[in-house]
C-alpha cells in the first residue's frame, strides 16, 4: 500500500481516539442507544411472524438478527477493544486478524447456543439462571481472559524492549549484516538485539485461541432471549440460525474494527524510518497491552 | 508526562461503564405524590418494558397464547409482582436526591402488571423514609441501572399528586457530551490525588433522565 494512504489510516485512528476521549462520541451513543431500543421491536416482531408461520419469517428474523448484532456491536464493547489492541499491538496480517474476529463472533453465538441448549436440556435451568450464569460467571472469565492477553502484550512488549538496550552498547553487533540464509541458533539470538524478523514472528495459535475465547466466553443476553424464546415456542432451529445471523451482525463490526486497527498500526510504521520499525514494534505491542489490560482489568473489578 | 498517559489510560477504563451495551429497555413515567403538608412522602413509577423483553416474559410465563400482544385481567393479575422480586442489593433503579443527597426508598409496594400492544407496563410505589419539604433545594429524582444493563427513559411528564401551589415538575434527557465532562474532571481530580484506591467518582447519574421537581412558596 501507499505509504501516504497507510498513514492516513494513523491520522485517523487516532483522530477518532481523540474524538472519543473528548466526549465526541455522546451523540453516537445515544443513537446507537435509539437504534437499540427500536431494534427490540423489530425483533419481537419478527419472532412473532415466525411463531405465526407467516411466509418470509424466517428471512425477516434473520434480517433482525443481523441488524441486532450490527447496532449491538457498533456501541463499545470487549470484543472491540480487544481486537482493536490487538491489532495494534501484534504484526498480525490483516487477513488473519479479521478472520479471528469473524471467528470470535461465531464462536460467541455458539457458545450462546451451547449455554442455552445445555441448561434447558440437560441442567433444567431456568432463563434467569442462564442469564446469572452468562453475567456473573461467564463475563468474568471473559474480561480476566481478555486481560490476561493485555498482560502478555506488555510482558513481551517489554521483554523485547529490555533486549534491545545491549544492542545499543555495542553498535558494532548490531550494525552486522544478517546473511538471509544465515541460521539463526540461541547464541545468535542472544548476542543481537531483536531483528525484524523476530519481533515481526507471526503469533501463534495460542494467541489466537486467547483471542477468540476472551470474546466468545462470554454470550449476548439478546442472544440468549432469542434462544429461550424459540425453544419454548418450538422453533429451536430457526433460534439458532437468527443467533447465528447475530454473530455475522457483530463480526460485520468487528472485521471493521480489525480493519482500521491493522492499519492504524502500518501507518505508525510507515511513518518512521526503516530502522526504528523494530524499536517501535515493542513499544506499540507494550502499550496497547497496557490499554487492553486496564481496560479489561477495570470491567472486570466492577463484573465481580 | 507519565501521570498524563496514566491518566489517559484510566480514562480509557473509567469510561467503560459503556462497555456494557443494554438489553433491557425501559420507559419510565412518575408521579410524585404530596401529603396534605406539602411534602413529598412518595412515588409510584410506572416501567414499560420493551417488546422483546415483553414477549419472553409472556412466553416463559405463557400468557397470550393466541399472540394477540393483550393480556386478559386474569393472565394480567397473574403477572403483577414478576419484576418485583429484587435482590438484597438491587436499589432498584430509581434515585431521589435533594442538594445532592441520596434520599432512602422503602422497598417496593402497591405493584400491578398489565400487557397491552405487546409491551408490559408494571407500576410499584416507593415511600419516602421521612417525608421532605420542597422549598430552598428541588427534588429530583433519577430513572438509571447504575450496570446499564437495562436502559431507562423517563417518557412523558411525570405527574404529581397533592403537591402544593408554586411546585413545577420537568424532565431533563440525559445529556452524554455532558456527562463524559463530569467524568473527565471527576478523573482529572483523581489523577492529582494519590488516593488511588478512592471511591469510584459516582457519575452513572450524569447518564440518567431525571426528574426535577421546583417548588416557590405560595405568597
Amino acid at each position: 500500500m501507499h505509504r501516504g494512504i497507510l498513514i492516513l489510516g494513523l491520522v485517523l485512528a487516532v483522530g477518532l481516539a481523540g474524538l472519543w476521549l473528548a466526549g465526541g462520541f455522546g451523540t453516537l451513543e445515544r443513537l446507537v442507544e435509539q437504534g437499540q431500543r427500536q431494534m427490540q421491536g423489530t425483533l419481537a416482531g419478527a419472532v412473532r411472524r415466525l411463531r405465526a408461520a407467516d411466509p418470509g419469517a424466517l428471512m425477516a428474523l434473520m434480517a433482525a438478527c443481523f441488524s441486532y448484532g450490527f447496532i449491538h456491536a457498533a456501541g463499545p464493547g470487549h470484543g472491540k477493544v480487544l481486537i482493536a489492541g490487538y491489532g495494534v499491538g501484534r504484526r498480525v496480517p490483516l487477513m488473519r486478524l479479521s478472520a479471528l474476529a469473524l471467528v470470535s463472533s461465531l464462536a460467541q453465538s455458539a457458545v450462546a447456543i451451547a449455554l442455552v441448549f445445555a441448561g434447558i436440556t440437560a441442567l433444567g435451568w431456568t432463563r434467569e439462571q442462564m442469564v446469572g450464569v452468562s453475567d456473573r460467571v461467564m463475563t468474568p472469565i471473559s474480561y480476566g481472559a481478555i486481560l490476561l492477553l493485555g498482560l502478555w502484550l506488555v510482558w513481551r512488549g517489554a521483554g523485547k524492549l529490555l533486549r534491545q538496550r545491549p544492542s545499543a552498547v555495542a553498535p558494532a553487533e548490531a550494525d552486522h549484516v544478517h546473511d538471509p540464509h544465515h541460521v539463526h541458533d540461541d547464541h545468535c539470538g542472544h548476542a543481537h538485539g531483536p531483528s525484524l524478523h523476530q519481533v515481526e514472528s507471526v503469533s501463534g495459535p495460542r494467541d489466537a485461541l486467547a483471542l477468540i475465547a476472551g470474546i466468545a466466553i462470554r454470550p449476548c443476553t439478546g442472544a440468549l432471549f432469542l434462544l429461550i424464546l424459540t425453544w419454548q415456542m418450538g422453533i429451536f432451529g430457526s433460534g439458532i440460525a437468527g443467533v447465528l445471523a447475530m454473530g455475522l451482525g457483530t463480526a460485520s463490526v468487528t472485521v471493521a474494527v480489525a480493519g482500521m486497527a491493522v492499519w492504524a498500526r502500518e501507518g505508525a510504521l510507515a511513518s518512521l524510518p526503516g530502522a526504528r520499525i523494530a524499536a517501535v514494534l515493542p513499544m506499540l505491542e507494550l502499550g496497547a497491552g497496557l490499554v487492553v489490560a486496564v481496560v479489561a482489568g477495570q470491567v472486570l473489578l466492577r463484573s465481580l | 508526562m507519565i501521570c498524563r498517559w496514566i491518566g489517559v489510560i484510566l480514562g480509557l477504563g473509567l469510561a467503560s461503564p459503556a462497555l456494557a451495551h443494554p438489553h433491557v429497555f425501559v420507559d419510565t413515567v412518575l408521579e410524585v405524590i404530596f401529603d396534605d403538608q406539602g411534602r413529598a412522602t412518595a412515588l409510584r413509577v410506572s416501567w414499560t418494558y420493551d417488546e422483546y423483553y415483553s414477549l419472553v416474559i409472556t412466553e416463559e410465563r405463557g400468557l397470550d397464547p393466541d399472540y394477540d400482544g393483550t393480556a386478559t385481567v386474569e393472565e394480567a393479575k397473574a403477572l403483577a409482582g414478576f419484576d418485583m422480586a429484587w435482590d438484597a442489593g438491587f436499589a432498584g433503579d430509581t434515585y431521589v436526591l435533594m442538594d445532592g443527597v441520596d434520599l432512602p426508598l422503602s422497598r417496593p409496594s402497591d405493584w400491578t402488571a398489565q400487557y397491552e400492544g405487546g409491551k408490559i407496563t408494571s407500576t410499584h410505589l416507593r415511600k419516602l423514609a421521612a417525608p421532605i419539604k420542597v422549598l430552598a433545594a428541588d427534588l429530583i429524582v433519577q430513572s438509571y441501572d447504575p450496570g446499564y444493563y437495562t436502559a431507562y427513559a423517563i417518557v412523558g411528564t411525570p405527574t404529581m399528586t397533592g403537591a402544593p401551589a408554586g411546585c413545577t415538575i420537568d424532565v431533563f434527557a440525559a445529556d452524554p457530551d455532558a456527562a463524559d465532562a463530569i467524568l473527565q474532571a471527576a478523573i482529572d481530580e483523581q489523577a492529582g490525588s494519590t488516593d488511588v484506591e478512592g471511591a469510584f467518582p459516582a457519575i452513572g447519574a450524569a447518564y440518567s433522565d431525571e426528574a426535577r421537581v421546583t417548588c416557590i412558596a405560595a405568597s
